[in-house]
């Protein structure tokens, strides 16, 4: 596989403010990759660099093997999908769909073809004649995906395409956007700020915090082994229960030091008496008998959305999430068990995964 | 009476007062006069009917006597220059000045408060001061024209005849330079940023980026600056008088100027009325062009 993104040591200063920091990141031809990160984390900023609308402080920037610092946008060779489209309001879907083919001087004639090509793979044959203002949000969306694949480029970018969507057109666009990517053999990066987008859309996810790569992988691999407590917690929903524990004097059993040190066997031994946060995943607690339970927490609140229901603890800490209805109310004492293999290990200073043989 | 009142408080009543009062001030201060100021062109007037309204009917007698007048030709292509020079140069400056106080640079917007400065100058005043600029011997812009080497002998804007009207054309482009820029300031400013971005990645120069973004986006703005060019070129008065009372011998006399001469000067009130009511014709005629040509409003 040949690199056809590539950053080597990027950084990125907006004045005295360090947006990007030291980004190492290579993106292979033919994959969909994911950047997440809460808002303000500096995914944009980074989409904004690759495609030259920003440039990087130091560093370099590769597209299929070329240096691209200092060369403008128009010639990079990117097609980007903006948050709010950016459809040129006075051209018809037609004109805005070959604009970038009549720039680069293709006849009218075949440019309307190509445009006419592209209107029917996006599904807008019927508005080629529309203003931009005449079409709903979700055509608006595929105007400006039919803008991009027009051009055959190089790279897609994404900036967040679907924030501006209704929740189930979002799901559909989604699926929609991955089978044109696996179609047209695209190379695609993708920035969202929602974790579901990134996990069923993409190939890899990158996980950035504060100008950062917190973590970069398979979404499984984000999943199952977060490398620290911020990507355990951004990378699934609901987001993952963290427990301030410790490890008892012998090393064997976890303490939980905010439920009345009640405590579970761990799968190895670990330094004793050391310091943790053990993080649990909500669909990996159960509510047990007196018997099988592992800790106990005093119901705070219930909420059921029909298939799912949310038991959530009066400190508001620990989630509980199950299929099957519940009789619990506010007040109730309840037991909790956990698969000791289910818990997540952090160190409680640097918040780093704790690895152990397992895992 | 109470529904009259209640209506006036809080129903369609007070729609109905604030339009009524608008439409009595128009029709008193601006309807009334225009009307009047027509059917003066058709009649004959004197000294003595001035003040009664029911003067002899002239038929368009005023018209062929304006027409004939040895420098009429000369007015016209005199307001001809003025109009057209003036509001070509005020755009073309003010839009280059507007693109120019887009880049983001530091007190970008401070010095463009600034050139605010001439707007709200007197006529009068700018007129002074351009006649003092422009003058002769002892004029700033001849002075900078020689020292650059650009004329060798002195250029004399006021009094040379071929000249003269070009002098109070510059001056009226100074002072509608900064309504133009910040009317056009202010479209550029409504384009949205992401739009000439977008633009880029398709692979748009800096040129195509503004001959087919910018310029069609600001379409209507252009037509709003261009119309409203013409009516205040039209009704620009006070240059005249500071600059060059018309001269020499007419040959910077325009429309405007040469109405107030029939009227206050010859107290031929009805040519004066004829002059305008042409003038009239032509700001109508430009009105209902710019009306046309904004009727597709394409925005956002
Ligand atoms: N032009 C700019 N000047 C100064 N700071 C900027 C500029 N653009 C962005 N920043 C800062 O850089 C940081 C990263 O911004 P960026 O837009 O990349 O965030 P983001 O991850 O895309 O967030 P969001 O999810 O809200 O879109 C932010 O703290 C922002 O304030
Ligand atoms: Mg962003």
């Amino acid at each position: 596989m040949t690199a056809q993104i590539e950053l080597q040591n990027v950084d990125k200063h907006y004045g005295t403010f360090h947006a990007l920091k030291n980004i190492d990141l290579a993106i292979d031809k033919g994959s969909f990759v994911a950047l997440v990160g809460p808002s303000g984390c500096g995914k944009s900023t980074l989409l904004r660099s690759i495609a030259g609308l920003e440039s990087i402080s130091s560093g370099t920037l590769k597209i299929a093997g070329e240096t691209m610092n200092g060369v403008p946008p128009r010639k990079r060779d990117v097609a980007m999908v903006f948050q709010s489209y950016a459809l040129y309001p006075h051209m018809t879907v037609e004109r805005n769909l070959s604009y970038s083919l009549r720039l680069k001087g293709m006849s009218r004639a075949d440019a309307k073809k190509k445009a006419e090509e592209v209107a029917k793979t996006t599904g807008l044959s019927e508005l080629l004649h529309r203003f931009p203002r005449q079409l709903s949000g979700g055509q608006r969306q595929r105007v400006a995906m039919g803008r991009a694949i027009i051009r055959n480029p190089k790279a897609f970018l994404f900036d967040e395409p679907l924030s501006n969507l209704d929740a189930s057109l979002r799901v559909q666009m989604r699926k929609e956007i991955r089978s044109l990517h696996d179609r047209l053999g695209a190379t695609s990066v993708y920035v969202t700020h929602d974790q579901i987008e990134a996990m069923t859309m993409a190939d890899y996810v990158v996980v950035m915090r504060n100008g950062v790569i917190e973590q970069r992988g398979r979404p499984l691999e984000l999943y199952d082994f977060p490398a620290n407590k911020f990507v355990a917690g951004f990378i699934g929903s609901p987001a993952m229960n963290f427990i301030a524990s410790s490890i008892d004097a012998s090393g064997t059993r976890l303490i939980f030091d905010e439920y009345s040190g009640e405590s579970i066997a761990l799968e190895q031994r670990l330094e004793p008496n050391r310091k943790v946060i053990a993080g649990i995943r909500p669909e990996f607690l159960r509510v047990a008998s007196e018997a099988e339970a592992n800790f106990h927490i005093e119901v705070g609140t219930v909420e059921s959305t029909g298939s799912a229901t949310y038991i959530s603890s009066q400190d508001q800490m620990v989630t509980v999430v199950q299929s099957e209805r519940t009789e619990l109310k506010p007040n109730d004492r309840v037991g909790l068990k956990v698969d000791s293999a289910r818990i997540h290990l952090f160190d409680a200073k640097t918040e780093a995964r704790i690895v152990t043989d397992a895992g | 009476m109470g529904r009259i009142v209640s209506s006036i408080t809080d129903g369609k009543g007070f729609d109905l007062l604030l339009v009524g009062l608008t439409m009595v001030f128009l029709l008193a201060l601006a309807g009334v006069p225009l009307v009047y100021n027509v059917v003066m062109s058709f009649q004959q007037v004197d000294m003595f009917n001035l003040s009664t309204f029911s003067r002899p009917f002239a038929g368009f007698s005023n018209y062929v006597e304006v027409v004939s007048q040895p420098e009429f030709w000369l007015i016209i292509r005199n307001t001809a220059i003025f109009v057209f020079g003036s509001i070509g140069g005020q755009f073309v400056f003010g839009f280059a000045l507007a693109l120019f106080f887009m880049l983001k640079f530091p007190f970008a917007s401070t010095i463009r408060g600034l050139f605010l400065v001439s707007w709200v100058m007197p006529g009068l005043v700018v007129g002074a001061l351009w006649g003092w600029i422009l003058a002769g011997d002892f004029g700033v812009l001849n002075a900078i024209l020689k020292g650059i080497g650009l004329i060798d002998n002195t250029m004399f804007w006021k009094s040379d005849p071929s000249l003269a009207i070009w002098a109070v054309t510059i001056a009226n482009i100074w002072l509608g330079l900064a309504f133009n820029m910040m009317l056009l300031s202010v479209g550029l400013a409504g384009i949205s940023q992401d739009l000439y971005e977008a633009a880029e990645l398709d692979g748009a120069n800096g040129f195509q980026r503004f001959s087919t973004i910018t310029l069609p986006m600001m379409r209507s703005t252009i037509g709003a600056v261009l119309a409203l060019g013409l009516i205040y070129t039209l009704q620009q008065f006070d240059l005249f008088p500071a600059i060059t009372e018309g001269g020499p011998a007419n040959s910077s006399n325009v429309a405007q100027y040469w109405a107030w001469q029939w009227s206050f000067q010859l107290f031929d009130f009805a040519k004066g009325a004829t002059v305008s009511v042409m003038m009239l014709v032509f700001v109508l005629f430009a009105s209902l062009v710019y009306v046309w040509s904004t009727r597709h409003e394409v925005r956002g």
